[in-house]
């Protein structure tokens, strides 16, 4: 979903553009452009990459070829920043969009996927390098990339084994959001959550088709770690799930037209989703539950078999640029991991509760593991959870 | 004539090989691959570890539900997406004024030329809360759930897949021998006898052919009932979707795709064997 750029942000993509081809044409002087654009702190990071820049289109990304197959998550980047990219590069960006990093782990497992880049959860990045589907990446290619500047507790799973494999992308956590001219109980915990579920809101609630965050809300609720795999545990998530089915609305990662249309009163989710609903239907209250739930981090890697290597890379710089960070995070909703990034959002954004959540709120959550990911019970009761 | 005999015979393999050659890559083999996957093991991180057991085929009781739902809602659509189909046909080929008659037919392919994925999300919309249903409230009933119900799964059903039934039963009611008619009208039949007794036997192959196309590809769909159904009507399609692309039990997911499969074979020749039973005796052809 892609909102329309507008006030409070550094500069919109569209102003951007029009100072890029004034300093083209040689309307404007450089440091002009430089300031005008904020990408005076970038050139400083970009380093020597920079004078070669922005003397014209075909010298300064050299031949990046006309393609970039970049699969993500829904409602997660701003369109205007990857028509940029386009518009600098001629690069064309084709976007797929998954619903959970099991889906994009069978997708590389089978392998001949065409990826170039993509955006892995922080627990999956392991099992990436163990099954030697991503690429260590080159940073310096990545001029833009400053890991002093990002926050070591979400940047850390890149580093595997002393190599880096990803750069960060954002944060965010795991709770639900509910309607609350539609639920007034003001449900506050993962347990309120199947309560309310099974009772007064009863049939209008959504649930994510994501065994990681779906069985790791119903473990919550009843006391368990969101990651456990222990047999037991995950035997009384099962009944409990099953046995709210009958009052599901809807088993599916895409909740936000359930939500929207009001069909739905309450469903897992996302940050990032909770703010861009919160935006538009001022009732959306965001929760992150006081009996747990996820805290995670995203990341842009490259697959082993990248066929548009260089065209990777300069996507990744591109992107890792503070301000395309800043005016991402604007319209999706999530926090960017990098200090630089945060610095440049707007003061609503940058201390927005969803988006940057007291501190004492997260103390319960939990980073999802790389076991959680692919444990074959959990992935089985979430098969059997959804034929039952 | 012995030798001509046998360069028709090396003609006829030449002219065979390609579709032999299609035939054996492209189906025989990835099911001898299903096959020797159904009786493996699933992989620590998943996918597919080797190994015979017969595990996966004794875990099969765990996706009855979705068998159950593909069984009943499957013909349930085939049937209901007839009941629509055939009164269209009818007039497409028998009523319709002749000059009207392309441009009706086209009209009826038109929806194919946008992605059924496109179009069925569409339908999310027409029946989530703000479609049909407020429109039901402004007239003063209330509380109408359409989505995420199998009755919306029937409606994308007989809304994606009518076209599959109208050009069968079309193509044979447009070769009908209109002077069939004209003589039961004048030997007395009143036109509901002729419409019982001669227009619904001679498209009967027409009607085969698009129950059969119908229902073959409903066994396998997962894709309305995963949008209209919001994951609550589980298909055996969808339970397919989620070994392979979810937990990536691929061993138990060749296990549900033979099994299928095998129900469709049965399925499928038992109804061949009835309709060309019904049909013995008239010289058209099944297909």
């Amino acid at each position: 979903m892609s909102k329309s750029n507008d006030g409070n942000k550094p500069i919109s993509a569209t102003k951007f553009m029009q100072e890029l081809r004034r300093y083209q044409k040689g309307s404007v002087s450089r440091r002009h452009f430089l300031g005008v654009t904020g990408l005076g702190t970038a050139m400083a990071v970009m380093g020597t990459a920079v004078p070669s820049l922005w003397s014209g289109k075909a010298q300064a990304f050299g031949d990046l070829g006309d393609r970039l197959i970049f699969s993500t998550w829904p409602n997660y980047h701003d369109q205007a920043n990857l028509d940029e990219f386009t518009a600098m590069t001629g690069v064309n960006i084709q976007v797929n969009a998954f619903g959970s990093n099991e889906e994009m782990l069978a997708k590389l497992q089978a392998g001949g996927t065409g990826w170039d880049v993509f955006v892995p959860t922080n627990y999956t990045i392991s099992n990436y390098v163990a099954l030697d589907l991503i690429q260590e990446l080159d940073l310096s290619r990545l001029p833009n990339y400053d890991g002093a500047a990002n926050n070591a507790k979400f940047a850390g799973p890149a580093t595997v084994n002393g190599k880096v494999y990803c750069v960060p992308k954002n944060w965010g956590t795991t709770g639900f959001i509910f309607n609350s001219k539609k639920i007034k109980s003001g449900p506050k915990s993962w347990k309120d959550f199947f309560d309310v579920t099974m009772g007064a809101g009863s049939g209008h609630t959504i649930v994510h088709d994501y065994q990681l965050t779906t069985i790791g809300g119903a473990l919550c609720a009843l006391g368990y770690s969101f990651n456990s795999i222990d047999a037991k545990e995950l035997a009384e998530a099962e009944a409990l799930l099953v046995k709210s089915k009958p009052h599901l609305f809807a088993i599916t990662s895409d909740y936000q037209p359930g939500m929207r249309s009001g069909d739905a009163w309450m469903s897992i989710c996302w940050n990032g989703d909770g703010t861009q609903l919160k935006n538009d239907i001022p009732e959306m209250d965001y929760v992150i539950a006081t009996d747990g739930g996820e805290i995670w981090s995203d990341f842009y890697a490259i697959p082993k078999d990248a066929p548009h290597l260089d065209a990777a890379y300069a996507f990744i710089n591109f992107m890792q640029d503070p301000y395309i960070q800043a005016r991402e995070a604007a319209v999706h909703g999530y926090a960017p991991t990098d200090s630089r990034a945060i610095a440049l959002q707007p003061d609503s954004l940058g201390s927005d509760p969803i988006l940057h959540p007291a501190a004492d709120l997260m103390n319960g959550l939990e980073f999802g593991a790389a076991q959680t990911l692919t444990d074959p019970i959990r992935a089985e009761v979430m098969a059997r959870f959804k034929s039952a | 004539m012995k030798v001509s005999n046998k360069s028709n015979r090396w003609l006829t393999a030449a002219l065979l090989a390609p579709t032999s050659v299609w035939f054996v890559l492209m189906l025989i083999l990835p099911l001898i691959v299903i096959l020797v996957f159904s009786f493996g093991e699933r992989a620590a991180v998943g996918g597919y570890a080797g190994g015979f057991t017969l595990e996966q085929y004794a875990n099969l009781p765990s996706r009855l539900k979705a068998f159950q739902n593909t069984m009943t809602i499957a013909p349930a659509g085939t049937l209901l997406s007839l009941l629509v189909a055939y009164p269209l046909a009818y007039y497409l080929a028998l009523r319709v004024d002749r000059k009207y008659k392309l441009i009706l037919l086209v009209l009826v392919i038109v929806p194919f030329w946008t992605s059924l994925l496109v179009r069925t999300y569409a339908w999310i919309f027409i029946l989530g809360g703000r479609g049909i249903p407020s429109l039901l409230e402004l007239i003063g009933i209330e509380g109408v759930r359409l989505i995420n119900t199998p009755g919306a799964v029937l409606v994308g059903i007989v809304y994606g897949y009518l076209p599959l039934m109208v050009f069968p039963i079309f193509v044979s009611l447009e070769k009908l021998d209109k002077s069939l008619l004209e003589a039961s009208s004048d030997l007395g039949g009143s036109p509901l006898k002729t419409f019982m007794q001669i227009t619904i036997p001679l498209s009967m192959p027409g009607v085969a052919t698009g129950c059969m196309l119908v229902f073959i590809l409903l066994m396998g769909e997962f894709l309305i009932p995963a949008f209209l159904g919001g994951g609550k009507v589980f298909f055996i399609g969808n339970a397919l979707v989620d070994l392979f692309l979810q937990s990536r039990n691929w061993p138990f997911g060749a296990a549900v795709s033979v099994t299928l499969v095998v129900i469709m074979l049965i399925t499928v020749s038992l109804y061949m064997r009835m309709t060309l039973r019904s049909n013995t005796g008239r010289d058209e052809s099944l297909m």
